[in-house]
């Protein structure tokens, strides 16, 4: 498969299910482009494609939570943090994604 | 291709994101409203020749009822085979897993060719296509 072209097609099914969560692909086109092709591969190695940045524990409750889109699983730390884990999706009014801190979900309050 | 365009469906028969089934002179196609868009495919999946206008499709993507190989429907290109039977997380039981064994021998060969694409366009209400 051309990997340029299931980029564009994630890029294509990704905006519809991150859109009404509240977010939008990182302005970092650059970072984008790197990271959706490292989905393609992922895809093409599992069938399925897996946060970039995650590792995989070959327990399916546990993968099945680090599909990208992965928002819906890790919201409360994503909307602390205003993008997710690997930044390939930033909070809407997001306009320098640099400036995000970068925290955990201790730092961020969400866990004792 | 040539360009003798045939008259294939009625524009009011697909609704945006439909598609349906017709045959001209022989040949199986599928015509794909893609917001208010047309394109003709081939009928057949690019993978195990399942009827592609059982799936579904979202914008330009058309994905398989069967197995779920993905086609570009405005180039015919295959951007996904099919969504493997175990993507590796859990161990199936050894009846499963020999029968899987052995549907992965038989599929190794098995490859998702692109789709042949038709040209179209809409006149007096009509979607047409060029065989």
């Amino acid at each position: 498969m051309n990997v340029e072209s299931r980029k564009k097609a994630l890029r294509h099914f990704f905006e519809k299910v991150v859109g009404p969560l509240g977010f939008k692909f990182t302005p970092d086109t650059e970072l984008v482009e790197f990271l959706l092709e490292q989905e393609v591969i992922l895809e093409g190695r599992h069938g399925i494609p897996f946060c970039p940045c995650q590792p995989l524990r070959h327990d399916r409750a546990r993968d099945m939570q680090i599909v990208c889109p992965c928002i819906p699983f890790h919201r409360s730390h994503f909307d602390a943090i205003k993008r997710c884990w690997c930044g390939l999706f930033v909070h809407k009014d997001v306009r320098d994604p640099d400036t995000l801190p970068q925290l955990s979900p201790k730092e961020a309050g969400l866990e004792r | 291709m040539s360009d003798k365009f045939t008259r294939a469906i009625s524009v009011d028969e697909i609704a945006p994101g439909g598609m349906k089934a017709v045959e001209i002179g022989g040949n199986e196609i599928v015509v794909c409203n893609s917001g208010g868009r047309y394109f003709a495919v081939q009928r057949r999946c690019g993978h195990m020749n399942a009827p592609l206008d059982m799936g579904t499709i979202d914008g330009p993507y058309l994905t398989c009822p069967m197995h779920c190989a993905q086609f570009d429907v405005s180039t015919g290109e295959a951007i996904s085979g099919p969504v493997p039977a175990n993507s590796g997380h859990e161990t199936p039981p050894p009846m499963l897993a020999a029968y899987l064994q052995n549907v992965g021998l038989l599929m190794k060969d098995v490859h998702t060719e692109s789709i042949r694409t038709y040209a179209t366009r809409v006149e007096g209400g009509w979607v047409q296509i060029a065989l």
